[in-house]
C-alpha cells in the first residue's frame, strides 16, 4: 500500500511536468474584452427590454380601462344626467295637487 | 501574489487598465490550473475566459484585496467544475471524439516520430486523466488542488471556506478513491 502511495505521488509529480503552463494565444485578450463588452450589452438590453414590457403593459392596462370599465359606468342606471333641481322636480310632480281642490278658483 | 494590492483595488474599483494588467499577470498561471484540472487542451482558453469573466462581474463583491487568490481561485474551481460536469453529461458523444482523436493521433504518430520524452509524457497524462477520470467532479479538483498545484491546506481552507479537518478528510477520501483505481490499472498492466 506504501509502495502505492510513493507511486502516486511520483505520478502526481510527472503529470505536473507533463502539463506546464500553456501559453495564451495572441487573441486571448480581444476575446475576453469582447466577451465583456457582449455581457454588459446583454444585461443593459435585458433592463431595456423589461423597462419596455412595463410600458407596454401600462398603456394596455389604460386602453382597457379607457375601452370597457368607462363606458360600461357610463351605462350603470345609478348614473344622472340632470341638475338636481331637474330631478327633483321629476320625483315630486304630484305633490301638490291635493292642495288646490278642483273648481275653487274664487 | 504576482500583483501588488493596489493594483486589485483600483480593478476592484472599475479600473479598466488595472483589471487588464491583473489578467496579464495570472492568466498563465490560471490557465496551466485549468488545463491540468480539466485534462482537455482545445477547452482550456475557453473556460479560462469564462473565469475572467466571472472575475470581472464580481470583483465588486471581493472583501480585501489581500484574499484576491483564493477568490480567483475559488472561480477556477467552479468554472472547472461547470466544465466537468457538462462534459459528463455529454459523455457518450465525447467517447466517439475520443475514437475520433484517436485516430487522429494514431495517424499523426505514424507520419511524424514523436520523441521518447513526448510519448512519456502524453502516457502519464493520459493515465492521469483516466484515474481522474474515475473519481468525482469535486474530488477530482480538491486532488489536483492539492497535489498537482501544490495548494497547501491552509489555501485550501480558503478557497473551499470549509475547516481544515474536514478537508483532510475529504482529501483522504479522494485518495483513497484514486489508489484503489490506480491499483486496479497497475494490475491491468
Amino acid at each position: 500500500m506504501d509502495r502505492m502511495n510513493d507511486k502516486l505521488d511520483a505520478l502526481w509529480a510527472e503529470y505536473r511536468d507533463a502539463c506546464p503552463d500553456p501559453e495564451p494565444g495572441s487573441d486571448f485578450m480581444p476575446r475576453l474584452w469582447q466577451k465583456i463588452e457582449a455581457r454588459r450589452i446583454e444585461t443593459t438590453s435585458i433592463f431595456r427590454r423589461l423597462a419596455k414590457i412595463c410600458v407596454m403593459a401600462t398603456v394596455a392596462l389604460a386602453l382597457w380601462m379607457g375601452v370597457v370599465l368607462i363606458p360600461h359606468n357610463q351605462n350603470d342606471e345609478a348614473f344622472y344626467t340632470g341638475t338636481y333641481v331637474d330631478i327633483l322636480a321629476a320625483e315630486h310632480s304630484n305633490d301638490y295637487v291635493e292642495v288646490l281642490p278642483a273648481g275653487d278658483f274664487r | 501574489m504576482l500583483v501588488e494590492f493596489e493594483l486589485i483595488e483600483r480593478a476592484r474599483s472599475g479600473d479598466d487598465g488595472a483589471f487588464n494588467q491583473v489578467i496579464q499577470a495570472y492568466r498563465k498561471r490560471i490557465l496551466g490550473t485549468i488545463a491540468r484540472l480539466i485534462g482537455r487542451p482545445e477547452d482550456v482558453e475557453d473556460v479560462g475566459q469564462e473565469v475572467f469573466l466571472r472575475l470581472y462581474y464580481s470583483l465588486d463583491q471581493l472583501r480585501t484585496a489581500e484574499v484576491f487568490e483564493p477568490w480567483l481561485y475559488r472561480l477556477t474551481v467552479n468554472a472547472a467544475y461547470d466544465y466537468l460536469r457538462r462534459q459528463r453529461r455529454r459523455q457518450e458523444s465525447r467517447m466517439s471524439d475520443l475514437s475520433e482523436q484517436q485516430v487522429v493521433m494514431a495517424d499523426a504518430a505514424a507520419g511524424s516520430k514523436r520523441n521518447e520524452e513526448e510519448e512519456r509524457r502524453t502516457k502519464v497524462r493520459e493515465l492521469v486523466q483516466s484515474l481522474l477520470g474515475k473519481i468525482s467532479e469535486e474530488d477530482r479538483i480538491l486532488l489536483t488542488l492539492k497535489e498537482v498545484e501544490g495548494l497547501s491546506l491552509k489555501e485550501l481552507e480558503k478557497v473551499y471556506k470549509v475547516t481544515e479537518n474536514a478537508l483532510k478528510v475529504r482529501l483522504f477520501r479522494a485518495r483513497q478513491r484514486v489508489l484503489k483505481a490506480f491499483e486496479a490499472e497497475k494490475s491491468e498492466e
